[in-house]
């Protein structure tokens, strides 16, 4: 029982890591431009390169500093909510924006495999009373197995809807999934088991989607 | 007499960077090129004559070492600058190992890229001629 527990901390630390990665990569780029547009302006001034269009020039080089400001703000936002998912173990919470935060930390990774990542989302969908990090956690886990078996230019829709007093998250891969080898596999079914035991749902496979159903509020 | 324009391409995925640090090396005199990902970057090779190269690492599909690999097979004389964000002592190593001229790290003094640009072009003409 303990080892269990202890190996579902380290693969619940290696997913904050993980995160943590993608998030510090998407902002060192974003960094990066605004460094280049803003060089690019002071090269204009002091290169003295003059150019007809040249207010049109600075115009659009502050247009594109202020999108990748925008763009840091997001993610720093989708982090700091992140972040606050942790504060209590239960608490409620609305599950298209858990997982809206999730893709958004997680499209770097999804982009390198060449995979988009899709919303089909139920709107107005009843918040729930559970425990949202673990549910981000165990999302994570279907997510990031499921970009690492797609080909390349394939696409994975993640969809919610309520039913019976539970939600429901579907998997849906769009493309050829590889086989993997399920000895090497981390996050072993005992450990999904000890997961969504927690949750007080279940998960099921249908071809290749996975679904995930949680209650509203756990009994 | 007037110099020989470098030729450089830029190899990186995000195309609001390649594009504008691009435009700041057309400034210093620098004849570039941009690609967006590792296929694009060899098929681009194919029809242009480049001299040097800067390549981004982790970008979709290749890999930035898996690129440096097959520009260093198909085309040896191309001197190749690793500018990546994210790299590290290890990839620094492999990159030299593969036969990259240069590591830098994003993002990069322009002022330095340049520098490291010419002297990679220097050096370029010098093994091209030498029996090493």
């Amino acid at each position: 029982m303990e080892n269990k527990n202890e190996a579902l901390r380290l693969l619940q630390i290696r997913f904050i890591g993980k995160i943590l990665a993608a998030f510090t990569h998407e902002i060192k780029n974003y960094i990066s431009i605004i460094k280049e547009s803003a060089g690019l302006m002071g090269d204009m001034i002091k290169l003295g390169k003059k150019s007809r269009n040249e207010p049109g020039e600075y115009l659009e080089i502050i247009h594109s500093i202020e999108e990748q400001i925008e763009k840091t703000n997001d993610l720093f936002r989708y982090l700091n909510r992140f972040s606050h998912r942790m504060d209590t173990e239960i608490s409620s919470f609305n599950v298209n924006e858990t997982l809206e935060e999730l893709i958004a930390l997680l499209t770097r990774f999804a982009n390198q495999r060449k995979i988009s990542l899709e919303k089909d989302f139920q709107r107005d969908i009843p918040s729930m009373n559970n425990n949202p990090s673990m549910l981000q956690f165990l999302v994570f886990h279907f997510l990031e197995e499921k970009i690492t078996r797609l080909d390349k230019n394939s696409r994975l829709i993640i969809k919610t809807e309520s039913a019976n007093g539970s939600t429901v998250i579907r998997i849906i891969p769009k493309g050829n999934l590889l086989d993997i080898d399920k000895d090497k596999e981390n996050f072993t079914y005992e450990l999904q088991d000890n997961v969504v035991r927690q949750l007080c749902g279940n998960i099921s496979l249908e071809k290749e989607e996975t679904v995930i159903s949680v209650p509203l509020t756990p009994s | 007499m007037k110099q020989k324009a470098i030729k450089v391409m830029l190899i990186d995925d995000e195309v609001a960077f390649a594009n504008t640090l691009a435009q700041r090396l057309r400034m210093r005199d620098l004849k570039v090129d941009t690609a967006y990902d590792g296929e694009q970057a060899l098929s681009k090779l194919k029809q242009a004559e480049t001299d040097i190269i800067v390549l981004d690492l982790k970008m979709p599909g290749m890999h930035g070492m898996e690129v440096l690999k097959e520009i260093k097979k198909a085309y040896p004389d191309i001197q190749v600058i690793v500018l990546s964000g994210h790299g590290t002592d290890k990839d620094e190593e492999e990159a030299r190992r593969l036969g990259g001229f240069d590591f830098l790290k994003k993002p990069a003094d322009i002022d330095h890229l340049e520098h490291k640009i010419r002297k990679a072009f220097q050096e370029k003409d010098y093994v091209g001629n030498c029996f090493c």
